[in-house]
């Protein structure tokens, strides 16, 4: 039970970690002064404002203004996590890839998954039905799961599956002929110019021009318009009174509200695990289905809603997730300020962050990421700290230099390693680090004290690379 | 009724990663004997697709030249080409801060310019321009200034600063030494052409920003015909925009690439995919992101998409370089 006391920057560096990327020591000092509940407000709505719009960074990255290869996309859409003041739609859209995973590896269309993603921001936060239904008309989607080979008298029912098992209900509340209807009423559903596009998908062809977009058609007379028997009901059913059956069903609301939890709250066991694994807060889970089906299956209400809970807010599940490498590298580079225009090095940051176990846009399959602690094994925990370290190290960056110079400014040399590791903490989100971190970071603080000719910028510097590479760091 | 100054005669080029053709070009400059020299940026994280590609109108193909690479002769982000008197070819690079002379026959000559830091070098010179004394005019992007350097790289002059006033600039791209000597500047990010006398000094301004047929938004290239009509690569607008001399746009282009001789070639040996083509529609209007042409020019392959250069030969000939649409359009002026 969380006791109502004033804000503290604490309580807000834990909201911006979760609905957002984390937060400098100015941004929640700001909010703090808002207060709680008008903080979360305030990221609920949010500008539309990017410092990094589209047509600047297609003027130096012009293949982020075409169609895209392979390792574009994953570019493109760091751009948009660094630059956008709406973090919350950011994360949203990073919830959605993560569980409607779509990938390149079959499609070899980037501009079709940027276009899912930005559909993820324009209905990501809005009613679930027409998230679904707008799923179903991606072109991405329909490429990634094959439904431009579901036709009539001859179904494909991957689409059909995944969407039940995966995208709205999850395994056990539906029979193999649900599958079987819900694929039969959404032959039809298909890209424009199937044959052409499907072939160059699988040849992976850039002739004569370069890749062509996609866009959804629907064919009717490809469509099975007969009766159908879906989840107890009987009806000549089209896709969309597919969806609007799904929606209504309580594994639905269920489904969601564990994947929110699980995003926003505490990491939960993976998918697959959800029939034989309790909630880990039955109580919460109730709430946010109630919420589901009160608002009209509405995500903006449950956001709020689970934003503003108390098992939200409580010190309980601080610092109980593993940030996912996009988490990770967004926030990092957010405070260091690498980004100040577009540049060449973009291209690496993506790179390294599919070393972490992300490539953005391109999951391992249709099943996404495992998250939580699955996101670190040897490898990658080397990956997620000499990156964070080593970019919170590089005084060249803008957002590096303000940090050193407002620890610098606000201290005097011989401070004490005590103070001065309090000092870079706040600088960098008000971080919380246990005894065990914190006396060995006070030891290497006190020690660069004594050395000679090591200025105070100097120790400053070595302990903001020493923060940034704790486990504290890599939690959110 | 006018007659519209630009008519459609022919597309040239290939999306190609090697050899003929091109991969996300920026510029084409125009040779001796009609030579186009096309210059291709590729993309990030491949070291195929940077080169010259050299070939004629007819798609006549000779030869490729320069890579990917820091080495001298080597280029990572080419912006811009143009060539000199004696016809040698000079290339911009806006990641390594450096002018690149080559000879006609794509053999490294030079260094023209290279910086290390910005003042008073160069923070990613992105157009390249040379007037009939041979001085080589280059937008040096992110100073926002021209910079002004003699036919062995001196630096001569510079002029332009910051902002959005008359006489201002910011991240100027492409520009041109018209006939009459006068500089003009795809101010791409105030959204307008400047125009600059031969001695620096502001002259007028041309355009006013806007996504409709008569606006611009990101210009990226100007040049100007002996009558002193302006021809702009409206990159933001995915157009072509034709101005009269006192401003006023006369004519707006949204592209009507046809299949090129390489284009036909390649379909020519690939039956499978050309008989999916040929039973496709590539025009279709899509019914999502209708207000967003970059979005549109995606779909709709006869757009112009990412129109980046537009350059006019001694024929009355202008081409239209597209970088997201790997070819050349060419268009005839009409100067009646």
């Amino acid at each position: 039970m969380v006791t109502k006391t004033k804000t503290t920057p604490e309580e807000i560096g834990h909201l911006l970690r979760r609905a957002g990327f984390g937060g400098s020591k100015k941004q929640i000092d700001d909010l703090v002064a808002l207060g709680y509940e008008e903080s979360v407000e305030r990221l609920m709505n949010a500008s539309d404002g990017n410092r990094l719009p589209d047509h600047l960074v297609w003027r130096y990255h012009h293949e982020q203004s075409g169609l895209m290869g392979a390792t574009n996309p994953a570019a493109y859409w760091l751009y948009k996590l660094i630059g956008k003041e709406d973090s919350l739609t950011e994360k949203m859209a990073l919830f959605w890839h993560g569980i409607f995973a779509t990938g390149y590896n079959k499609l070899s269309q980037g501009r079709a998954l940027a276009n899912q993603i930005r559909m993820f921001r324009e209905f990501g936060r809005g009613n679930f039905r027409d998230l679904l239904v707008e799923l179903s008309k991606d072109p991405a989607m329909i490429a990634w799961l094959d439904n431009n080979d579901n036709h009539r008298g001859s179904i494909n029912e991957n689409y059909g599956r995944e969407l039940l098992e995966l995208f709205s209900m999850g395994v056990g509340h539906y029979s193999e002929d649900d599958i079987k209807e819900a694929a039969r009423a959404f032959t039809g559903w298909t890209i424009g110019n199937t044959e052409y596009m499907a072939l160059r998908a699988e040849r992976d062809s850039i002739w004569p021009y370069g890749r062509l977009a996609w866009h959804y058609e629907y064919k009717e007379d490809d469509h099975d318009d007969g009766e159908k028997h879906f989840l107890g009901e009987s009806g000549h059913f089209g896709g969309e009174d597919i969806v609007d059956i799904i929606v209504k069903q309580p594994a639905t609301a269920r489904f969601i509200a564990r994947h929110m939890y699980s995003f926003f709250v505490k990491d939960e066991p993976a998918v697959p695990q959800w029939p034989y694994v309790e909630p880990q807060d039955p109580e919460a889970i109730d709430l946010l289905e109630k919420t589901y089906f009160e608002s009209g299956y509405d995500i903006e209400s449950m956001l709020k809603v689970l934003l503003t809970s108390d098992f939200f807010r409580s010190r309980e599940c601080w610092y109980k997730r593993i940030k996912s490498p996009a988490e990770l590298m967004t926030g990092v580079l957010r405070l260091s300020g690498e980004f100040d225009r577009p540049r060449r090095e973009i291209f690496d940051r993506g790179q390294e962050m599919s070393f972490m176990g992300q490539y953005l846009n391109n999951p391992p399959s249709v099943e996404g990421w495992h998250e939580g602690l699955e996101w670190v094994d040897t490898g990658t925990l080397v990956e997620r700290i000499n990156f964070s370290s080593g970019q919170l190290g590089q005084e060249k960056y803008q957002g590096v230099k303000l940090i050193l110079d407002n620890i610098s400014n606000d201290l005097a040399d011989g401070v004490s390693g005590e103070d001065l590791l309090d000092r870079c903490l706040e600088e960098l989100g008000y971080l919380e680090i246990g005894e065990d971190t914190r006396v060995i970071l006070e030891d290497v603080a006190n020690e660069g004290g004594n050395v000679d000719g090591y200025t105070l910028k100097d120790r400053v510097k070595e302990m903001v690379r020493l923060v940034a590479a704790t486990h504290e760091f890599q939690r959110a | 009724m006018s007659m519209e100054r630009l008519k459609y005669n022919r597309t040239v080029g290939l999306c190609s990663m090697e050899g003929r053709g091109f991969y996300y070009p920026t510029d084409t400059s125009i040779g001796d004997s009609g030579t186009l020299y096309t210059v291709s940026r590729s993309i990030d994280g491949d070291t195929r697709g940077i080169r010259v590609t050299t070939y004629n109108i007819e798609e006549e193909y000779f030869g490729t030249f320069a890579r990917n690479g820091e080495e001298p002769g080597e280029l990572i982000w080419p912006t811009a080409i143009t060539h000199t008197k004696d016809g040698n070819v000079i290339v911009a690079d806006e990641y390594m801060n450096r002018i690149t002379e080559f000879d006609p026959e794509g053999n490294f000559v030079k260094i023209l310019w290279v910086s290390e830091s910005s003042d008073p070098g160069l923070d990613g010179p992105s157009g390249l321009a040379v007037d009939s004394d041979e001085n080589v005019y280059v937008s040096d992007n992110n100073n926002h200034r021209i910079q002004v350097l003699d036919r062995s790289g001196g630096l001569q002059c510079s002029f332009g600063e910051r902002g959005a006033e008359a006489g201002q600039l910011q991240h100027p791209w492409g520009l041109t030494v018209a006939p009459d000597g006068d500089v003009y500047i795809a101010d791409w990010h105030n959204d307008r052409i400047q125009r600059f006398g031969v001695d620096g000094t502001f002259v007028r301004s041309y355009g006013e920003p806007g996504r409709r047929s008569d606006q611009l938004y990101k210009p990226a290239s100007v040049c100007v015909d002996n009558d002193g009509y302006l021809y702009i690569a409206d990159w933001g607008n995915e157009m072509v925009k034709v101005m009269d001399p006192e401003g006023n746009v006369v004519q707006s282009l949204r592209g009507e690439a046809t299949e090129s001789k390489w284009a036909r070639a390649f379909l020519d040996i690939n039956l499978e995919e050309a008989a999916a083509r040929e039973k496709s529609d590539l025009e279709t209007e899509v019914g999502y992101f209708v207000n967003d042409p970059h979005e549109v020019s995606s779909h709709i392959e006869k757009y112009f998409w990412a129109p980046m250069s537009v350059k006019l030969d001694d024929g009355d000939r202008l081409y239209v370089t597209e970088s997201n649409r790997h070819r050349v359009q060419i268009y005839d002026l009409n100067r009646q």
